[in-house]
Order: C-alpha cells, then structure tokens, then sequence
C-alpha cells in the first residue's frame, strides 16, 4: 500500500515536525528575549532580505547536501556510520595536496584530477570502517568515531608541520591553491560559488545511483533486510563495503568543495562539524536525495537565520539548536508516523465499508 | 628533552598525579556508558551530558560558593536530561542512537546560549572565587615519601571514581537489579516475558548513565579547571564509548582502558609543553583511537573465532 497517499502522510508528518521544531525555538526566544518579535523576524526574514544573504545560504547548503547524500547512502545500506567529518577532512587534504603539489598543467585536466583525488581519499578512508563493519561485524559508531579522530589529528599535523604555509601568518593552513582551480562565483558579484552545481549534480547521480542501478537496489535492500538480501543471493558483505565508500567519497568531495569555494586552501579544523550535520540532513530527508537537497536548503536557512538573528537582535544564534535538536527527535519519533499511518488506515477502512 | 621531561615525571611522581586526574572525567562517564549499554540503551549523549552537567555545576557551585550543592545540581541536571532522552526512545520510539546525537548537539550548543544569555560571554565563563572540589590530604600517609605522593592530594573524585568502579561491580554483579539490567539488555522481550519491566530498568540505566556523564562533566568544570568552556569535554563522551569497549563491558577492564586513555593524554599534555618536541603531539593524541580500533579488531576476531570452534 505504498501510495502518494502513504508519502503525503510521510512528506506532511514531516512538515509538522518542522513548523512544531520551529514554535519550540520562537517559544525560547519569547521567554528570554527581551525584544522577542524583532529576533523571530530577523531569524526568518533577514536571510531572504539581500541577494548576499541568499548566496550564503547557497554556500552553507553545498557541503550539507553532499554531506547529507553522504549519509543518506550510508544509511539506506543499514550502517550508522558517523564518519562523514573525517572522510570529509581526508578527502580535502588528498584534493588540496593535488590541486597544490602536482605540476602546472591545463586547469580542464587538473580541476576534475583534484576531484578525482578527493573521491578517492574520502572512498579509501571510508573503506577502513566498511571492512571492519562487513567482516569483523566491529560496531561502526565507535569506529568511524575514532576514525574522525584520527583524520582530523593526522592532517593537523601535516598542516602544522611539513605542508605549512610559510606564508600563514602563524596559521596552519597549506599553500593557497591557485586561482584557476578555486570555484568560481556563479553570477559576478553574488557571494555564492559554483559548488551548488556540483551539489545539485550530486544529487542527481545518487537518485540515479540508489533508484535506477542494481546496486543502489542491492544496497537498499541490505539495509530493510540484510538476511533475506544474503539469502536472495546477494554479496552483503561487499555491498556494505561499497556503500560506505560511496559515503565516504561524497563526504569527500563535501570537503573539498569547501575548501574550493570557501577557504582558498586547507585549513587546519575547517569544517565545524558538518560532517555531523550531513546526519540531521539525512534524517530530515528520510535518506532521500531529492529530500537531501530540500532538507539542505532549508537546514541552511536556519543557520543563517541564526546569524542575522544575532546581529540584529539580543539573541545568541546557539537558539538555532533548539531548533535542530527538537527537529532531529520529531523527525525520527517513530512512535508519531506510526501513529499517523494507524489513524489513516483505520479511517480508510471505514471508507470501504 | 621530552624524553627527560617525561622521566622526570615518572621519577617524581607527579605524572602520577597527572594521570588520574585525567583519567577521571574518563573513567566515570565510561561508568556511566557502561551501565547503559548493559541495559541495552547505548547512550552516545554522554558528550551532551558531561557539557550540561560541568555548566551547571559551575553557575550553581559559584553563586551558592557551595562545591557540593554545585555538583549535586550538575548530576542531578544530567540526569534529567536522561530520562528526557528514555521519554524520546522509550515512549516516542526514537532510535536511542539518534537520542544520544541530539543530546550531543544540545548540550554543546544550549550551554553556549546559557552562557551568552545568563553571562554575557560566548568562549568561556570562569568566576573568581568559584569553589572546587576539595583535595584528600590524607594524615601521616601524606608524610610519607612515596606513598604520601601516590594517595595523597589527589581530588575527591578520583576516589569517588576508583569507589564507583567497585560500586559498579557490586552493582550489575551482586545485585536483583544488576541480574534484571543485564537480561533486559540480552533479550528485552524475554526478560518482559519473565515480568522483569524492562522499560523501567531501561529507563533507570539512561538514568545511571546521566549520574556517572554528571560527575565527570561536574568534575571538568569545578574541579579540574574551575571554568567553563565551550565543548571542554573535547570527545571525552566519545573516547568513553570506545572504553566501554576496550574494556570489554566489565568495570575492572575499564579501569584499565581509562588508564590507557588518561596516560595518552598526560604525554600528550607534556609533549605540547615541552618546546621542539620530537614527536609530534597529535600522533601521542591518537593513540588511544588507534588503540580502540586495534581493541575492536582483536575481540571481533576472537568471537569469530569462538563461533567458529563451537560444536
């Protein structure tokens, strides 16, 4: 019975989550706001005031909707991997060494090269979890969150140490990248960068990836049911393996994105947990990529509200957390879409007699 | 240099002293990890937990200028929190994975806007005069050369974490509710059969979880710093996680694997002291994630083995 009317419950369920996620932050801001309508309208309102506000919601949006894809495949294959950061922090020093260190050629070759090595490196350290996971049933959470540790520590030290820049002005960061390879802005003078295409194409390849390819069916079915998939014939161990090496590359390519359109180079601790937001997208999104994209976007709004809500009111933007935490635990209350899909039931069945 | 600085300590003693004040914070959240995932509720909130616990327990210490009554509000804030955290995966059916994520992102940032509303400060809060945790001077023994410097003027709660590793054994070993806790995190459905009330134990394990993140997050603030700072847990709920397992769910191996973990970062802090240090301070940082992944490996290959032995 898996109808438009099971997703319109599903897609309205989740609407609710959003707005009663949003009431639960205005409620906060009402209690301890001393000027509580200015802060609410500045948080929804002042990010869609300037054509640069939007432009930074664009650029906050591309790492999480690669991050939340990332996640989202992941997922779909059954394994709660949190190791988007580190593969993200991996990926970008592997696409930065690239874009820095290999000899001057034309940027046509040399852009998609960097790419590639970010690919890699996210997909290669991605696979260090998925093995354990598939072959030695190790317990992913506490690996790739050991794992994020041990990215985030080995490029630092890089970073602090042989790749720094002399030219830093005592911060760890790399050579700067040459400005033929850094993303461009999408139109002249607006802050956002072409990394949205990048982002949207993403998406696109993964919807093709899980819906439309034998082995985005074999990895979604793993993941409802991984006996039934063995038994089916299918090879669950390597599907496992391959979907966390999708995540991890598109957590890779999250970072060097950043890196491209933001930073100019690698930073030592550039990305502020993004890695750990790419898991709110994909929850939000019910590991959809087309709801990857929507869940990004708006998930970027916010932040930028939060933003324009601190400078243009007496609230701290951590209020925002309010919002994302109670919009984490509505959306994953299974307890309340079961619910929903009883009462439709019921009321369908009432319909027929 | 480093190698001498380090010996010094060693022959000193005080890297002694150094180590358990680390290990604390990781021993007892590892407690409290440990409790929880008995029970069948791994809570990965511990990180949250610790946050809201040391803010609490260091605005409540400073304005009452009692440390007790600050610590007993940070405990009792965390534990709060957790039996919020059963409300949203008991009753609402949130997976208890994602319980403990939002629990992560709401400590680190609901203490941050606490600080900034209540304060005025964004980075860290540290008050004059705020009290701490006091230290165990014990008689005579402190006298004693080597002895006075190895159990003398450590912190009460490195003894309150070293006694609630033998609270913890008599707890989940010796006790109904231990026999209940662990069933119901073996099998819930059969322990419910058998009358056992598996949500309630359920509940009270996220509970003793909160109480143990609350005096290590309570220990962070007013006793190992005497301030707040934003995320100063710095993955120790993370690293308690890992513990849980190095130590293989028994309270004796984590004692042991906190003691792993708090000598890592004692070198690590020495290491970063010492100027042109030959080994690099984050290769020291990570041993204790390289360890636990080693750890991981090690006991999953030997439960393959087991089950591939059995008849």
């Amino acid at each position: 019975m898996k109808s438009s009317k099971a997703l319109f419950l599903e897609v309205g369920g989740i609407l609710a989550a959003v707005v009663t996620a949003l009431i639960c932050g205005f409620v906060v801001i009402l209690l301890t706001s001393s000027e509580p309508f200015t802060a609410i309208s500045a948080l929804l309102l002042d990010p869609l005031s300037s054509t640069f506000n939007i432009g930074t919601i664009l650029n906050k949006a591309v790492p999480l909707i690669l991050t939340g894809l990332a996640l989202s495949v992941v997922f779909q294959s059954g394994v709660f991997s949190m190791g988007a950061e580190g593969q993200l922090y991996i990926g970008a020093f592997v696409g930065a060494l690239a874009a820095i260190y290999l000899p001057a050629m034309s940027p046509w070759i040399h852009f998609p090269l960097v790419i590639v090595c970010a690919l890699l490196g996210g997909a290669l350290f991605g696979m260090i979890p998925g093995v354990l996971k598939a072959y030695l049933n190790a317990n992913e959470i506490v690996t790739t969150l050991m794992l994020n540790f041990v990215a985030i520590l080995t490029t630092s030290y890089f970073v602090n140490n042989q790749l720094k820049a002399a030219s830093g002005g005592g911060y760890a960061k790399m050579e700067n990248i040459s400005k033929d390879l850094l993303l461009p802005k999408i139109f002249p003078g607006m802050a956002a960068h072409a990394g949205i295409i990048i982002a949207v194409v993403a998406v696109i390849v993964v919807y093709l990836l899980m819906y439309k390819t034998s082995i985005g069916y074999e990895l979604r079915l793993v993941g409802k049911n991984g006996h039934f998939a063995r038994y089916g014939g299918i090879a669950t161990r390597k599907v496992i393996v391959v979907s966390v090496m999708i995540s991890g590359a598109l957590a890779g390519l999250a970072g060097i994105v950043e890196v491209l359109g933001i930073h100019g180079t690698f930073k030592e601790n550039f990305s502020a947990s993004l890695g750990f937001d790419g898991i709110i997208i994909a929850l939000l999104a019910r590991n959809h990529p087309v709801g990857v994209l929507i869940a990004a976007l708006f998930y970027a709004y916010i932040q930028v509200g939060a933003q324009t809500m601190q400078f243009g009111s007496d609230m701290p933007r951590e209020v925002a957390v309010i919002i994302q935490v109670m919009l984490v635990l509505l959306v994953s209350a299974q307890a309340i879409f079961t619910y929903i899909k009883q009462r439709y039931a019921r009321s369908g069945q009432k319909a027929v007699k | 240099m480093v190698w001498q600085t380090i010996w010094g300590q060693i022959v000193d003693l005080s890297l002694v002293a150094v180590l358990l004040r680390l290990m604390t914070p990781i021993l007892l959240a590892s407690l409290g990890g440990l409790i929880s995932d008995i029970g069948g509720v791994i809570n990965i909130g511990l990180e949250g937990l610790m946050l809201m616990s040391a803010f609490t327990s260091i605005a409540v210490g400073s304005s009452t200028g009692n440390w007790a009554v600050g610590v007993l509000a940070g405990v009792a804030t965390s534990v709060l929190i957790s039996y919020g955290m059963g409300f949203f995966s008991l009753k609402m059916k949130v997976d208890i994975i994602i319980t403990g994520f939002a629990v992560n992102i709401f400590g680190s940032g609901f203490t941050i806007f606490l600080m900034s509303k209540l304060y005025g400060m964004t980075g860290n809060y540290s008050p004059t005069g705020a009290p701490r945790i006091p230290v165990v001077n014990i008689p005579f023994i402190e006298d004693v050369p080597v002895l006075g410097k190895l159990l003398s003027g450590h912190s009460l709660m490195v003894w309150i974490a070293l006694l609630s590793v033998a609270f913890c054994m008599f707890l989940i070993y010796r006790t109904p509710y231990g026999v209940h806790l662990r069933s119901v995190g073996e099998a819930p459905y059969a322990a419910q059969s058998l009358g056992i009330p598996a949500k309630r134990i359920q509940y009270s394990a996220l509970a003793w979880s909160g109480a143990f993140a609350g005096l290590a997050g309570a220990f962070m603030s007013n006793g190992l710093t005497n301030m707040f700072v934003k995320d100063m847990t710095a993955g120790t709920g993370f690293l308690a996680l890992a513990v849980v397992l190095l130590g293989n769910r028994n309270p004796i191996g984590i004692l042991l694997g906190s003691l792993i973990f708090g000598l890592a970062s004692a070198l690590a802090t020495i290491v970063q002291t010492v100027p042109n240090s030959p080994i690099p301070s984050q290769f020291i940082q990570m041993i204790p994630y390289v360890v636990t992944i080693a750890a991981l490996v090690f006991f999953a290959l030997r439960n393959k083995r087991r089950l591939a032995t059995m008849p």
